[in-house]
């Protein structure tokens, strides 16, 4: 009876990443994806490298279909709600970063910004649940 | 021995008197050809047009560049120099100089100069030169074609990376009464006369190469055709119809054969929307002609992929007059500064490629994957490095030169002639272009078939909405320092390309003509495709 609970248990284990590939895959719950820079309420003058950490996960390409990792997505003054069964939008606020990168330079017209990380999968969807940074917002002198 | 002696033993003698004075020279021998048949054609006209050059042209010119006229004879020269260089530059004025005054003469009076140049240890008296060095460098000067420049290895040697001339090797020669071979060079005044002989013998190469790939094809047809004969002789016993047998065969759906038949030749003037409608009435109108239309469907594909070079099927494709045109805008950082392009005349695809296109590359192996959804939806999920890899493809398998538009070409299609925000005015006009917001169609069904939108003036369908499109040219942050020829602008870093047109995910600034954004060029998104441009 045992193994075939058992049995049982490794079907629905192996059946499970499948099953949630629909629509974002599944994300540790101890991922953490923050700013390394600019922290938040920094005031910057011109352009600024903008450096994405992540923490429990692995980053890599946009398209590869490797376990607990993903690519970033850096959205600039976005206001709209997260659709978690939607690709991340792509447009002039929604950066993506789909060959790994961890680092970008950004250039802003001055005033106040906001910044968030996003990670998404391999076909752009964010995970389950989303793995997000902290909004932040910051200032372009 | 005796002079090494002397100098070490300090003694401040010079050069010994009694021993004849020797040194290094660059030597330079010209002389006419066919001097003998212009003295037979006309004897004092050609004796004074010589002596007229010699006067004017080969003394001087060798006097500017340092040297020393040795002697004349009656058809030539010889000069020595201390500097190679200048010897060799000597003997190019000189033959350029010539060319000049033979321009105006017909082709029989000619004066023509065969210059050779050596390097080489001579003895020197007052009235001539001596030694083998002099002989080698009339030797070069009598294996030089008429008007040109040969020179030995040595001289070659110490001048190949101070003038910037072409030098085409001719391998070592032996030349009369001197034992060892020669290294010979050809001068080439211009290194685009060397690029030219270089060309010369690629072509040569070329031609050879695809007569030899034309032999192996004609034999591989020989072969497959023998083939097909006997399959064809089999199938005729049997009653299924042929793939080859399509106008002769009593096929029993006559119906099906209709709107099934036309679709794989796909003739260049019709209408495309009600053809590309006309196959798929979506809601299977009755199970009969829905099966047979599914039978019938993969033959046409069979067929092409059977031997006989398999054609695909084209994008139906817009000339594009050439033009000048007012590039970017002041809307966004990148899409100025606004310019002025030329664009030459170029033929772009009148919708995005379709996913039937696409899927005829993936058939073929030449494109990494099947795309999914309706045939006659734009393709997506294109990364820059897919979408250019269906343009070699498509320009292989038709021998046209199908590619990637420019960023500037594509613009100038997207305007149609007009320099307004849209292509239809200042103000957006919803039902205009597929964009979010724009029309009122459901979200499932996107991506919708290509040419759902109205064309622009120049008669092309989907240049803003519906799907992103790549374009030939690399990403820059804005248009400083842009071709003004409109070339793709392809120097820089490469890691991302450029995106136009926005997709049916973007709102209405993305629809306009000048808007422009990248993306990373090996990475796929949902709402990425493209469309071809085909040089004339």
């Amino acid at each position: 009876m045992k193994i075939a609970k058992l049995i049982a248990l490794s079907v629905i284990l192996t059946f499970l990443p499948f099953a949630a590939s629909a629509q974002g895959k599944p994300a540790p719950k101890d991922a953490l994806l923050y700013f390394v820079w600019p922290q938040d309420g920094a005031a910057i003058k011109g352009g600024f490298w903008c450096r994405f950490g992540l923490r429990n996960m692995g980053v890599t390409h946009a398209g590869d279909n490797f376990q607990n990792s993903g690519h970033h997505h850096l959205l600039i003054d976005v206001n709209e709600p997260l659709e978690p069964n939607e690709p991340i939008p792509q447009d002039k606020s929604h950066l993506h970063f789909g060959a790994g990168q961890t680092e970008a330079r950004i250039e802003l017209p001055p005033g106040k910004h906001t910044l968030q990380l996003v990670l998404g999968d391999a076909s752009h969807y964010p995970f389950s649940p989303p793995v997000v940074s902290e909004k932040i917002t910051i200032r372009i002198k | 021995m005796a002079e090494i002696r002397n100098f070490k033993s300090g003694k401040n003698r010079g050069p010994p008197d009694d021993a004849t004075p020797r040194r290094l020279a660059a030597i330079v021998a010209g002389d006419i050809s066919g001097y003998s048949r212009l003295m037979q054609l006309d004897e004092e006209g050609t004796h004074n047009r010589v002596k007229r050059i010699e006067r004017d042209l080969i003394e001087p010119t060798i006097t500017e560049h340092h040297g020393r006229l040795v002697k004349t004879t009656g058809d030539g020269f010889i000069a020595i120099f201390d500097s190679p260089v200048e010897a060799v530059r000597c003997s190019i004025v000189i033959q350029q100089n010539l060319v000049g005054r033979n321009a105006s003469l017909p082709r029989d009076y000619w004066v023509e100069y065969r210059i050779g140049v050596n390097l080489g240890d001579v003895i020197i008296e007052t009235d001539d030169i001596y030694g083998d060095g002099v002989n080698i460098a009339s030797r070069l000067e009598s294996i030089a074609d008429p008007g040109q420049v040969y020179i030995s290895g040595g001289i070659y040697e110490q001048i190949k990376h101070k003038l910037v001339c072409g030098y085409e090797s001719l391998g070592d020669r032996k030349v009369k009464n001197i034992t060892d071979p020669v290294r010979v060079y050809r001068v080439l005044p211009d290194p685009a006369a060397f690029q030219r002989t270089r060309k010369r013998r690629e072509h040569i190469l070329l031609f050879l190469l695809s007569l030899a790939l034309l032999v192996i094809a004609g034999g591989a047809l020989w072969y497959l055709l023998l083939q097909q004969r006997g399959k064809v002789g089999n199938q005729a016993s049997a009653p299924i119809s042929s793939p080859a047998a399509t106008p002769g065969s009593p096929s029993p759906p006559a119906p099906a054969a209709g709107p099934a038949a036309p679709q794989p030749q796909s003739a260049p003037s019709v209408a495309p929307i009600p053809q590309q409608a006309a196959p798929r009435p979506s809601p299977t109108p009755s199970a009969a002609p829905a099966t047979q239309q599914a039978v019938q469907q993969p033959q046409p594909r069979a067929t092409p992929s059977t031997p006989q070079a398999s054609v695909p099927r084209e994008p139906e494709m817009k000339t594009v007059r050439a033009g000048i045109f007012t590039m970017g805008s002041n809307d966004d950082v990148t899409e100025k500064p606004v310019h002025q392009v030329t664009i030459k005349p170029f033929a772009m695809s009148l919708y995005p490629v379709s996913v039937r296109d696409w899927n005829e590359c993936a058939a073929a192996k030449a494109c990494s994957f099947v795309a999914p959804g309706k045939d006659d939806a734009p393709v997506t999920n294109v990364s820059w490095s897919d979408a250019k890899q269906f343009v070699a493809w498509l320009a292989d398998a038709t021998r046209k030169a199908y590619r990637l538009p420019s960023e500037a070409e594509w613009e100038y299609a997207a305007r149609g002639g007009t320099q307004t925000k849209y292509w239809w005015g200042d103000q957006f006009q919803s039902g205009m272009a597929n964009c979010r917001n724009c029309n009122d169609i459901a979200g499932a069904e996107q991506p919708i078939k290509v040419g759902s939108f109205k064309p622009n003036p120049f008669g092309l369908y989907d240049m803003g909405g519906s799907v992103d499109q790549w374009v030939e040219d690399c990403w820059h942050k804005n248009y400083q320092g842009a071709p003004a020829d409109g070339s793709a602008w392809v120097e820089g870093e490469c890691g991302s390309h450029v995106i136009r047109s926005g997709s049916w995910k973007n709102d209405a600034r993305y629809v306009r003509p000048s808007n422009r954004d990248s993306y990373d060029t090996n990475v796929r998104y949902p709402t990425h495709g493209f469309r071809v441009a085909l040089s004339p």
